[in-house]
């Protein structure tokens, strides 16, 4: 499901703005262990300057956990932390290779401009 | 978040999804930003959850994306007359049912009417008002949704705009052999009231309403992407 994000760009401008996608967001963040709603929007900040709204968060766990490639852990309060699975990983490293390759070939062509 | 207002704000999902998600997401909007940003985006993050309910990841294309891509003609060309023309139909069938209940010795069912006639028939006719505004919202959430550009939506539009602007349903008895009720629609301009034909007024408002949403979260987005250039 794709919805609604708040998008903070960085300095330079480059939210990543129509070319992000939550659940690949939400994956890469648990990648470096578990975490909680609000600790995944934190972190997602910080490491692409995006800061995905609540229901868009939301609506990406629901997905990820339907697919099996993100699990709940024991809920501590009310708060109820994920961590990835094994075939979240295999999914996440997929999909970062293909976006490597086309970063690579995006940069290439640039510069042989 | 104030407590109350995240807790109606969960309220807006289904049902499924509020008893699997529900509290832990209740206490994530009460820990987290408040604002009308945050708001708005649980508001369209359920609306979202209820048109297209979490079946499975969007990591892969949805045949309903596939759809829209392959076949945008039919998306927001021909699918969305057709279920204008499914509501009309639902509509004509209250009225003439309503007709044979309520009146069958009248030659018309637009008398003064009393009693169960009055839901009965204000059901009909809400279904016939507002079946182009939901019709056309549905066109721009579907938009928002899969990131397309406003061409086929704005087609989608303006053939829903156009004919929820100049149908007219005429209902009678006279002039029908046999003494039938008969009931039919017509799509005409009408007189030039505003300047402009009615039918063609009828339509550019229903036009704005229905794209007005759609536009502006178009320009939230702009916004966003501006203010990232700050």
């Amino acid at each position: 499901m794709r919805t609604t994000r708040h998008v903070v760009g960085t300095k330079n401008g480059s939210g990543l703005g129509h070319f992000s996608d939550p659940p690949l967001f939400v994956l890469a963040s648990l990648a470096s262990g578990p975490k909680h709603g609000h600790a995944m929007i934190e972190d997602i900040v910080a490491f692409c300057g995006v800061r995905l709204g609540p229901g868009t968060l939301y609506g990406a766990i629901a997905r990820l956990e339907q697919q099996g490639w993100i699990e709940p852990l024991a809920a501590e309060e009310r708060r109820q932390p994920y961590r990835i699975t094994a075939s979240g990983l295999r999914v996440l490293r997929a999909k970062l290779a293909t976006l490597r390759q086309f970063t690579k070939a995006g940069l290439g062509r640039l510069e042989a401009r | 978040m104030n407590p109350r207002l995240a807790h109606l704000l969960v309220r807006l999902y289904p049902r499924a999804w509020r008893e699997r998600y529900g509290a832990e997401f209740e206490a994530l909007l009460e820990t987290g930003r408040g604002g009308v940003g945050t708001a708005a985006n649980v508001v369209w993050s359920a609306l979202g959850e209820r048109v297209f309910p979490t079946l499975g990841g969007s990591m892969e294309q949805s045949r309903f994306q596939s759809w829209c891509v392959r076949a945008p003609w039919a998306m927001f060309g021909l699918g969305p007359v057709v279920l204008l023309a499914a509501a009309y139909f639902i509509a004509c069938f209250i009225l003439w049912s309503g007709w044979k209940i309520f009146m069958p010795e009248a030659d018309t069912p637009f008398v003064r009417i009393d009693g169960l006639a009055i839901p009965y028939f204000q059901a009909g006719r809400l279904i016939y008002f507002s079946a182009p505004i939901v019709i056309g919202w549905a066109i721009g959430l579907v938009a928002a949704r899969q990131r397309l550009k406003a061409v086929w939506p704005a087609v989608g539009w303006i053939l829903i705009a156009l004919i929820g602007g100049t149908a007219q349903i005429h209902a009678s008895r006279t002039g029908v052999t046999g003494g039938f009720e008969h009931i039919r629609v017509d799509f005409v301009m009408g007189s030039s009231g505003h300047g402009i034909p009615d039918g063609l007024f009828h339509a550019l408002v229903i036009l704005s309403v229905t794209a007005l949403p759609y536009l502006i979260w178009r320009l939230l987005h702009r916004a966003n992407f501006l203010s990232a250039g700050d």
